[in-house]
């Protein structure tokens, strides 16, 4: 693995004119844990590497009237440990203490869990299914995308080419909000997801769902979200049989594939199982 | 900005107390630098790409895998490797547990195992065997089946807490 240039800038403004000036022959460096490997493996070749490990200001979880920012650069390990993460928003830390080993949450980030745009990644439909918004700087200034509208296709997002994630921000959803995030893999946390499913309700007085998310991770060539079970939530009281229906409603919606891990009639299936458990966990937290 | 770099770099950090100052190639890693530029063999490439934790090291207090790290990764850290375990009074409690409880068979995976059990119990001296399982997913073992490692990260702990 070489790379022919290696920048560590100490500024986002330094950092988007270099990726202005390579484009997609810059790769950014953030823990590493996904780009390291898979540079050494020669799967994939930089001419410019760009750390942004000078930059300690893209790693702060703030608390503002709006609703939560979380530097991009934020560690996993660090997520799990924060108090912050308060209501419906504890989705975020507890599927950040998904993702693989100790050693890798250490080092890890939630930028770099985002933007290596695996469509199994666990941080990812937790966030979406808290309305999560990224923050993006590029060389024409800052811009701020829906996290749902931010993956394109396996590995690819909808950044330009001399743009970077600084930050997301999870919006303040109110009261009566309850979010889940459960992962089924093999080996447990240390395996790559076969299926992840995360959901929110959010529940009135009465526990009437006044709205509802459902997020699929794996099972697509994004996470995705499952309009036709949120809309059959929306306005009912959960029940088993309402939970069983959306879970269908899910399992028809996604798209899996067959590889090592399992076949794609096995993932559509644990999307209907799971999708259940995830529902009445949700409905759960949301009390 | 540190000046761009076609060539080496250079990176100052710490290991195992000892202070380097070292102009070396951006592309290599934590591991390759330990082992190969400074003689530190004993974080192994096992796997070399993030999966078996035989490169464990510990980083400003932190597990992490030295194969998955590139060098500009430790600038200004605190590295220590099993080497840096032993001191004046001899052998670590977790060294000495390993050796006592048969927790080791080949031994590869043996000193990423103590670096990763040595910071669990820094970051939490009571912690239970249910946490010692699951702070140690990320180190495999294809000899031993795990129960003994497990008894002998116990026994440290328990005689740490003495």
């Amino acid at each position: 693995m070489k790379f022919d240039w290696y920048y560590e800038p100490t500024s986002v403004n330094e950092c988007v004119e270099i990726l202005k000036e390579y484009g997609s022959e810059a790769k950014l460096l953030a823990g590493g844990t996904d780009l390291v490997v898979r540079l050494r493996s020669r799967a994939q070749k930089v001419k410019a590497l760009v750390s942004l490990n000078a930059m300690p200001e893209l790693s702060r979880i703030q608390k503002t009237e709006d609703g939560l920012h979380i530097g991009a650069m934020t560690k996993l390990m660090d997520i799990t440990k924060s108090e912050m993460f308060t209501g419906s928003w504890m989705v975020v830390k507890k599927s950040a203490g998904n993702v693989s080993s100790m050693q890798v949450r250490n080092v890890a980030t939630i930028g770099g869990n985002t933007c290596n745009a695996s469509p199994s990644a666990d941080t990812v439909p937790g966030m979406i299914a808290s309305d999560a918004i990224v923050r993006i700087a590029g060389t024409e200034g800052e811009r701020a995308l829906p996290l749902e509208q931010f993956f394109t296709g396996p590995g690819k997002t909808a950044l330009k080419k001399d743009e970077m994630v600084v930050g997301f921000k999870l919006p303040d959803l109110g009261p009566g909000n309850g979010a889940a995030y459960k992962k089924y893999a093999i080996r447990g946390d240390s395996d790559i997801a076969i299926v992840g499913v995360a959901a929110r309700l959010k529940l009135s007085q009465d526990g009437i769902i006044e709205d509802a998310r459902v997020v699929l991770g794996a099972v697509a060539p994004t996470p995705i979200r499952v309009p036709s079970a949120e809309q059959m939530l929306i306005g009912q009281v959960l029940t088993d049989e309402l939970a069983a229906k959306a879970a269908q409603a899910a399992s028809d919606f996604c798209t899996p594939i067959t590889d090592a891990r399992a076949t794609k009639e096995y993932r559509k299936e644990m999307v209907r199982v799971w999708t259940q458990y995830v529902l009445k966990e949700a409905h759960s937290n949301a009390q | 900005m540190i000046n761009p770099s076609a060539g080496a770099i250079n990176i100052d950090f710490h290991v195992n107390g000892k202070s380097y100052s070292m102009q070396v190639e951006p592309f290599k890693t934590i591991l390759e630098v330990l082992r190969d530029d400074l003689g530190l063999t004993g974080a192994k490439k096992g796997c070399d790409d993030g999966n078996c934790g035989a490169c464990t090291v510990i980083m400003d207090g932190k597990a992490v895998k030295a194969c998955s790290l590139l060098i500009g990764q430790a600038r200004g850290k605190k590295i220590t490797t099993i080497e840096g375990l032993e001191d004046e009074n001899g052998l670590h409690p977790l060294q000495k547990a390993f050796i006592d409880r048969f927790a080791i068979q080949c031994g590869f995976c043996t000193p990423g195992m103590i670096m990763t059990a040595k910071a669990i119990l820094d970051a939490n001296p009571n912690a239970t065997e249910e946490d010692i399982r699951e702070g140690m997913h990320g180190n495999i073992c294809r000899c031993t089946g795990y129960v003994k490692i497990v008894e002998a990260v116990e026994a440290a702990r328990d005689q740490m807490n003495r």
